[in-house]
């Protein structure tokens, strides 16, 4: 699959629309998936994703062929919704993980969260775009702590402490949510 | 189990995940076996990709393909960066774009001795109906029209931003053509094609 989807990017090198159509096909979902979890704007990510593969038409030819096509795509439009913040002026949602709450109570809350998907929509919501990041590409897409590294510019342990800080905000974030509508 | 907890912990992620290599997995089970919070955040990590997974998300899909065929198409043909139009135009553009296609691959698989290429979407311009869409209509909402009414978008937009629409096979024109009118917030005009 990988060596295919790098001869499709030779391909398109070459000007090859249908093989951007068909790394179009092959990659359009999961990135466009990874660009509105970081957006919440739909019709804003779909422009970012038809950028993306605006870019990948032009730059096809200074891909080396050093990386995964996967991260190099989901590089691009890394970078692009960083513009898209930058542009907007965004200011970091959450970046300090709250001391109070118990831990091991909000993973029992994380069980209660399994039917509650706003919550969890919510919850990444008040995450800052680095950690959100992280969580898209490694639950969204299965991906392993040196790729989404290489997608982000950082070092692993980077990614790994942030996935750990996203990882304590979303469960105090969901056993809040949850505690409160028990309440209510 | 060679590295403390706390390093093991960062790991949970990718155990959830399961892209953990077999000596790292394998440490990492080893500490879910006694330690009974790791096993619960492991667990409501695992809640959380599942659910994350199972969300469904309406991507561009093939309309969006229509677009960057658009945009690629003109770049090549003039070069240099692509101006955005608004964002209501390429959604009917693409939609467009799209239907034609599918047009003329129906039309192809229909008559073998059919012309191949774009002659089909313009010969005999086809549809009943020539409509403009309101400048704020969204592409849901115009979609969500013509679907519940059984039309589809053969030909357009025209210079002036035209569609042309045809009733789908058993579909009542009549009716549909009612339904246009009277959605007057998505379509701005309506009237009968002259073919």
């Amino acid at each position: 699959m990988s060596e295919d989807h790098h001869f499709l990017v030779q391909q398109i090198a070459k000007g090859d629309k249908q093989a951007l159509a068909a790394l179009y096909r092959a990659y359009e979902r999961p990135c466009y998936k990874f660009i509105v979890s970081r957006l919440n704007d739909p019709h804003e990510a779909a422009d970012i994703l038809h950028e993306v593969f605006m870019d990948i038409w032009r730059v096809a030819a200074s891909f080396e062929g050093r990386s995964q096509v996967r991260t190099w795509i989901f590089g691009i439009a890394y970078r692009k919704v960083i513009d898209v913040h930058r542009k907007r002026g965004r200011v970091t949602v959450t970046d300090e993980v709250p001391e109070t709450g118990d831990v091991a109570e909000a993973a029992d809350a994380g069980y209660a969260a399994k039917q509650e998907a706003e919550h969890l929509a919510f919850c990444m919501g008040t995450l800052s775009d680095d950690h959100r990041s992280a969580v898209s590409l490694a639950f969204y897409e299965d991906m392993t702590c040196a790729e989404i590294a290489e997608i982000a510019g950082v070092p692993e342990g980077t990614i790994k402490s942030r996935l750990h800080h996203a990882k304590k905000l979303l469960l105090h974030c969901l056993s809040g949510r949850i505690k409160g509508r028990a309440v209510a | 189990m060679s590295r403390a907890r706390d390093l093991i912990e960062l790991d949970l992620p990718f155990h959830v995940n399961g892209t953990l290599d077999a000596e790292a997995r394998a440490e990492l089970d080893a500490w879910l076996e006694t330690d009974e919070l790791l096993r619960a955040e492991a667990a409501s990590l695992a809640i959380i990709r599942d659910e994350m997974q199972a969300e469904e998300v309406r991507s561009p899909g093939e309309f969006g393909l229509a677009r960057l065929m658009r945009d690629v198409g003109r770049e090549g043909a003039g070069g240099g960066a692509v101006q955005a139009p608004s964002r209501t135009w390429i959604w009917q553009a693409a939609a467009a774009v799209a239907v034609i296609g599918f047009l003329a691959q129906a039309v192809l698989m229909r008559d073998q001795a059919a012309p191949q290429g774009y002659e089909l979407a313009s010969a005999g311009v086809p549809g009943a109906l020539v409509v403009a869409f309101a400048p704020l209509a969204t592409e849901e909402s115009i979609r969500g029209l013509l679907v519940g009414q059984g039309l589809e978008i053969v030909a357009g937009p025209s210079a002036l931003g035209l569609y042309r629409l045809d009733v789908i096979e058993g579909g009542d024109l009549e009716a549909a053509s009612a339904a246009l009118r009277a959605a007057a917030d998505i379509v701005e005009s309506v009237e009968n094609a002259e073919n």
